[in-house]
């Protein structure tokens, strides 16, 4: 294989944002033919090194050297690496819904006689190009009333039409079922055999195994290594120990764990995706939280972790479909988010930002924003009582802010994740519902937050922490729940946690208990 | 600048603070309430207000520049202001009040809604000033003191009379089809034009020498709204199409001119013959049009005059006297019968534009 | 560097977000100030205040629904066509149905409360958008004017036109002032008083210091003698008039929904929702119901003061409520709200009401002509907004920046200054 001449290769490239080095000294060497994996961690630095090298991240912008069909090239936009052959395809697909597959094929490259758009040129093109990544559709549906495995294949063509040479794929089969997967992956097979160079990015190990001739592993920004898929007889567990293998070191607070009985469960619950209602969301998922038990949602973007939690709190995402909550013994119904507050349930989402603030709040509006009938009479706000309770949380979690007056848009990440921890406590949930609760805080942040997710287990709340970090999950949980594509696949005790166990579980479909 | 936002806003508050001190010291401004008639006349170069509506007529613009011009040779101050192109009563009102609060003496108002100003014409009566409604009867109100106008009631009489002239002298033999357009419903004088024109037509439509062909003889169904152009020409459009397929239209009673082009307009883009139709304010653009044989007639109602006499009025309540009038009887404005100076209008058809026009600067050229 | 800024922010109480409000207080008192010298005096002589607020109370009562509408992220376009249409429908129903006018009056509210309703059912429960909802509403309303009324003017009758026009009665010993309107200014001052010491004694129970004593004297100063200057103006007016009944509705209402959007749970939820919806909603706001509740509320108060100009006017006509959406709109924006929601006082939007409505009047005092005025006020609006983006690109709070922030969700949060650090440059190290 490796006899193949070398198509592209990135030299130590270094990508600085600021406070965080993304990308520290990395190395890829893509042959011309192959099929080029690129696997780690949620954060490894993959999707920023596609930005380096599709231009996105304009030359300058980065340190290191990009070789390509032998020269060196310092791309200033996405337009100059697209010329020269280089089409990424992004998981967010950039279709536009209410256009045709022709239009969008041809969406900025529209082929033109005197001026004009020549759509007949235009259609019959786009009939080639369809036939050759294989999708039989009149050309003038609009993209929004084909699926998504379809969609996928709308993309390649579209990058086809600009004559691909090295085609990027990221994530290509996060968002397609069992058999668009199969197609597209027997599609970038074809494409191999015809020369064309692909470079792909999955979470999902099994399909990288079967597909991928080199696979390069990235981890915390650096290269950790390249493996020869044939010649070094990779499997799952090779690939896993590359993406994980770091130890894991005393980065939570000691904790003894105090658990009580079973006090929240959920039942065979079963969502749709909001719009497109054919795609299942959550496939008959139940879990369990005892009190003072911590429980962890291990699983990779997309996987569907979010969408159950969102789902159980009030039905605020997806449509209901089935399934029973069952709390201190008796079912409840949770319609509304005001219905799951009044029940004792908490979310704190993973988009702080978007979700869980009001930038334009001060410290002490954030605070009490989930409950204000806790500081109000006959709906008139109490200012002293509100100030209070903002205050008393300041001080006991440790938000480094000058007053609770000042306005939480200026405040840090883990002072900002505080401030949504407060406003969640402030309602006395029993139930707090935790999504990527360290996402973007620097390390001290983590640990004071690892440690108030551990006083509120001891007040005999039950804790559910959603997570993409497997150490965080293994450090911190006292049972991982495993999610994989909308399913729960395994429930593993903390004792039988490893890195390795976990991530096997989260990319595959196949059940397993070790309790 | 945080320094100088605060240094300026220390002063802002001590000026603050000052206006308050020589507040204080001033009285309550007596009780002169009901100045009324005890005035013997006021200063030479008093202010007078003039308030008329927005700038869509170019009768109104001219009016406005006249009084500008008047006053000022007559020796006073003059506030000549349009209302807004949208908010036209409100704007009225505050430009009304803003005058009386300046002191002006005589306050000439041409309404754009006569109903809505009793309010302000209450404060500046109250204030001393008197106000003459010009143009308009200002209704609803005990405190207009005089209106001045065109005798609106002869101007339909002279339409009607024309109108029917003039099909009589295209076709000597009726019946003849006509159609009957009014004005705007929220303008006093459009219904006196109606009516006046409507006491000519009348005997002859039940002697049913006139017929109105469409039966749409309800001012309600006549009106156009706000005096609008496009208005008009839609009603026209719907006219022809409903009711002249295959009949001829013989003449079309138009208020004024800016209509009368509106409806001839129509009537060409439907390739008709054009009937006669009448019209009034001898705007430039429909006087080209008598002399081109398209409109049939327009009333002359020189603003000139009209200024001129309003001007007199001024003068005369500026000397301490009672200003002349000419009919104390025939217009009440719901609640009292107001003092009124009515100017006579004049019929303009292509035979005596040329004389009629004789004095008037922009429109003499155009007779020739 | 930081006294004034500690001045200014104990004499307005105010957060950052005040800071707008309080340069709008400064332009206010400077275009009376600016007017007072070029109208010779004219500007704050009390037939002319008293002319003020009869002019504009209805277009500030606009202003105060409008606000919440805005804060909520919505607008409405239809105000002014609501207000011709309850106009037309009141004056009517005393004209023909010979309806008692208070009753008038209350069907009037009804009215208003009926379209607030089915504008409020598409806005909140169907999610068109209100900019929609209320465009149609605008040409359905003064269709609906045009309709009932036939185009003509109807007049109302004298104890309507009270609301309207109307003034506080002379009771009471001769003073040589209006009596009333002096009790009136005299509880206003005791009120200020009151709720100054309230103040300090809440800053004590929240363990902080309240502002030093000579800041609440010269506080209580400032706003004691704007009072006392005020009461004595509005009660001096030619015998008659006094301070307007148009004003005191107006400043009841500016009362009830202040208090009810700074102290209440209802009035925090439609901050919430124009801030956030998606948080709010996390947060278990009822969006739908908040959405609701504005749309329904800012009807209500067209409708009132679509009355109240009835009743100035002395009659309903065609060409009632033509633009007041747009003055309302302005009066807002002027006041510091922020076109994405979110942001916005109701005492801000009462300000840049009156900036208006001084600027107007001063001008016409002056004898400029509705052409000019229209030219000033535009730019007057553009400038008052364009310095606040100005001052939010310096690195102060923005609006727009917290609108692109989404966008850029990804760049890692960027380190916080130690909390000791001196606040202006913590504010400036934080990107827009």
């Amino acid at each position: 294989m490796s006899d193949l001449p070398v198509l592209l290769e990135m030299r130590s490239i270094t990508k600085q944002f600021p406070g965080v080095k993304a990308l520290a000294d990395v190395n890829l060497v893509v042959r011309a033919g192959e099929i080029h994996a690129i696997v780690g961690e949620n954060g490894a630095g993959k999707s920023t090194l596609m930005k380096v090298l599709s231009g996105v991240y304009p030359y300058g912008s980065y340190d290191g050297q990009i070789i390509y069909q032998g020269a060196e090239t310092r791309f200033s936009d996405i337009r100059a690496s697209e010329n020269a052959g280089i089409v990424i395809i992004h998981q967010e697909l950039a279709l536009i819904p209410d256009m045709s597959i022709t239009e969008n094929i041809f969406l900025g490259n529209e082929p033109r006689k005197r001026g004009a758009i020549d759509w007949k040129a235009a259609n019959r093109m786009a009939l080639d190009l369809m036939a050759r990544v294989g999708l039989r559709e009149d050309p003038d549906t609009l993209i929004k009333d084909i699926g998504v495995g379809k969609q996928q294949l709308v993309e390649i063509a579209k990058a086809f039409a600009k004559d691909v040479k090295l085609l990027i794929l990221d994530e290509p089969t996060a968002a397609l079922n069992e058999a668009d997967s199969q197609h597209l992956l027997d599609l970038l097979r074809g494409f191999r055999s015809r020369g064309i160079t692909s470079i792909m990015i999955s979470h999902k190990l099994n399909e990288i195994e079967a597909i991928a001739d080199q696979i390069t592993i990235l981890r915390d920004g650096r290269t950790v290594e390249t493996l020869d898929v044939k010649a070094d007889g990779v499997d799952e567990d090779r690939i896993v120990r590359g993406m994980v293998g770091r130890e894991l070191s005393s980065r939570f607070p000691d904790h003894t764990p105090k658990i009580g009985e079973v006090f929240f469960e959920v039942r065979n619950w079963n969502v749709r995706h909001p719009i497109s209602a054919e795609r299942q969301v959550c496939k008959n998922e139940s879990f369990t939280v005892r009190r003072g038990e911590i429980v962890g949602f291990a699983g990779l973007m997309g996987a569907g972790r979010t969408e159950l939690a969102m789902s159980v709190f009030g039905r605020s995402y997806g449509v209901y479909e089935s399934g029973t909550i069952i709390k201190d013994g008796k079912e409840i119904v949770l319609k509304t988010v005001a219905d799951a507050i009044a029940h004792g349930l908490a979310y704190v989402s993973e988009d702080r930002k978007a979700l869980g603030l009001n930038l334009l709040d001060d410290i002490k509006t954030s605070t009490v924003a989930a409950k204000l009938s806790k500081i109000s009479r006959h709906g008139v706000l109490d200012e002293v009582a509100e100030y209070q309770a903002a205050e008393s949380y300041r001080r006991d979690l440790r938000t480094k802010a000058p007053t609770v007056d000042e306005g939480v848009s200026k405040l840090s990440g883990g002072n900002q994740q505080k401030v949504v921890l407060a406003k969640w406590m402030f309602t006395d949930p029993d139930l707090l519902i935790l999504d990527e609760p360290t996402r973007g805080i620097d390390v001290g942040a983590k640990y004071e937050i690892y440690g108030i997710i551990q006083r509120l287990a001891d007040q005999g709340k039950g804790v559910v922490v959603i997570s993409s970090e497997l150490p965080e999950l293994i450090g911190l949980c006292d049972r991982i729940y495993t999610v994989f594509e909308g399913a729960i696949t395994g429930e593993i005790a903390r004792q039988d946690a490893d890195p390795e166990t976990l991530m096997k579980q989260m990319t595959s479909t196949k059940k397993m208990q070790t309790r | 600048m945080r320094k100088l936002i605060g240094k300026s806003m220390a002063i802002g508050a001590i000026a603050a603070l000052a206006l308050t001190a020589t507040a204080c010291g001033s009285g309550r401004d007596g009780d002169t309430g009901g100045a009324k008639g005890d005035t013997k006349g006021f200063a030479a170069d008093s202010l007078i207000g003039v308030a008329l509506p927005s700038k869509t007529s170019e009768n109104w613009v001219l009016a406005g520049d006249l009084f500008t011009n008047g006053l000022k040779e007559a020796g006073f101050k003059s506030d000549v202001q349009y209302a807004g192109a949208s908010t036209t009563v409100a704007d009225q009102q505050a430009q009304i009040t803003a005058m009386v609060t300046k002191g002006a003496k005589v306050i000439v108002i041409g309404a754009t809604d006569a109903a809505q100003l009793s309010t302000q014409v209450a404060a500046a009566h109250a204030a001393g000033a008197k106000v003459i409604a010009y143009d308009r009867l200002i209704t609803n109100t005990p405190d207009l003191d005089y209106y001045v106008a065109f005798d609106n009631f002869k101007v339909g009489q002279l339409q009607g009379q024309a109108l029917l002239d003039g099909m009589k002298a295209k076709k000597p033999n009726g019946p003849y089809n006509i159609e009957l357009f009014s004005g705007s419903p929220d303008d006093n004088n459009a219904g006196v034009f109606f009516n006046g024109a409507m006491s000519v037509l009348k005997p002859e439509i039940d002697k049913g020498n006139v017929v109105v062909a469409s039966k749409q003889t309800d001012v309600k169904q006549t009106a156009i709204q706000g005096w609008k152009a496009e208005g008009a020409q839609a009603r026209m459009d719907q006219l022809l199409t409903s009711t002249y397929g295959n009949k001829e239209l013989d003449g079309v009673l138009s208020p004024n001119d800016t209509l009368a082009r509106a409806i001839i307009t129509s009537i060409k883009g439907a390739g008709k013959q054009i009937p006669v139709v009448t019209g009034q304010d001898s705007e430039v653009e429909s006087v080209k049009s008598i002399m081109a044989g398209e409109q049939y007639m327009t009333i002359n109602k020189d603003t000139r005059n009209l200024v001129k006499q309003t001007i007199a009025m001024v003068k005369s309540l500026q000397a301490g006297n009672n200003p002349e009038v000419n009919d104390t009887k025939s217009y009440n404005n719901g609640v009292k019968v107001v003092d009124t100076y009515l100017l006579p209008p004049v019929a303009v058809t292509k035979a005596n534009a040329a004389e009629a026009y004789a004095n008037d600067p922009k429109l003499s050229p155009l007779t020739k | 560097m930081s006294r004034i800024k500690d001045l200014q922010k104990n004499l307005f109480g105010g957060t950052t977000s005040n800071a707008r409000q309080f340069g709008m207080i400064f332009t206010l008192v400077a275009i009376v100030v600016l007017f007072q010298i070029l109208t010779d005096g004219l500007t704050l002589r009390s037939d002319n205040l008293i002319a003020l607020f009869n002019q504009n109370s209805y277009i500030l009562i606009l202003a105060i629904g409008m606000l919440m509408v805005i804060v909520a992220g919505h607008i409405d376009l239809s105000v002014g066509s609501i207000a011709a249409f309850t106009g037309i429908l009141v004056a009517k129903s005393m004209a023909e149905w010979s309806l008692p006018w208070p009753v008038a009056i209350l069907f009037g509210l009804v009215i208003g409360a009926i379209i607030g309703a089915w504008q409020g059912f598409w806005v909140a429960y169907v999610g068109v958008p209100a900019f929609i909802v209320t465009l149609a509403g605008m040409l359905l309303f003064r269709g609906g004017n045009q309709f009932i009324g036939n185009a003509n003017t109807i007049s109302v009758p004298e104890g309507f036109r009270v609301i309207g026009s109307g003034f506080l009665p002379e009771v009471g010993p001769n003073t040589g002032y209006n009596n009333l309107t002096l009790l009136l200014g005299l509880a206003a001052c005791v009120a200020v008083v009151w709720r100054e010491f309230q103040a300090r004694k809440t800053r004590r129970e929240m363990d902080a210091e309240p502002a030093p004593m000579w800041i609440s004297v010269l506080r209580m100063a400032v706003m004691v003698g704007v009072i006392v200057f005020a009461s004595l103006r509005f009660a001096s007016g030619r015998v008659g008039t006094s301070f307007p009944v148009s004003g005191i509705i107006l400043v009841a209402l500016v009362l009830a929904y202040s208090f009810y959007t700074r102290n209440t749970a209802g009035g925090r939820h439609i901050y919430a929702v124009g801030g956030n919806s998606r948080a709010a909603e996390l947060s278990g706001v009822k969006l739908k119901r908040v959405n609701f509740f504005v749309m329904m509320n800012m009807a209500v108060l067209a409708s009132l003061a679509g009355m109240i100009f009835v009743a100035r006017s002395a009659a309903s006509g065609p060409q009632d409520g033509n633009g007041w959406e747009l003055d309302a709109i302005a009066a807002v924006f002027i006041g510091g709200a922020a076109v994405a929601g979110g942001i916005g006082t109701i005492s801000g939007s009462i300000v840049g009401g009156l900036v208006m409505a001084v600027l107007n009047n001063g001008l016409q005092l002056l004898g400029v002509g509705t052409d000019r005025v229209q030219i000033i006020k535009g730019l007057v609006l553009l400038l008052a907004v364009a310095l606040d983006v100005y001052n939010k690109k310096q690195g102060r709070f923005s609006v727009i920046g917290s609108l692109t922030r989404s966008f850029r969700r990804d760049t890692p949060a960027p380190p916080t200054a130690p909390p000791d650090a001196d606040r202006e440059t913590a504010r400036t190290a934080v990107p827009s």
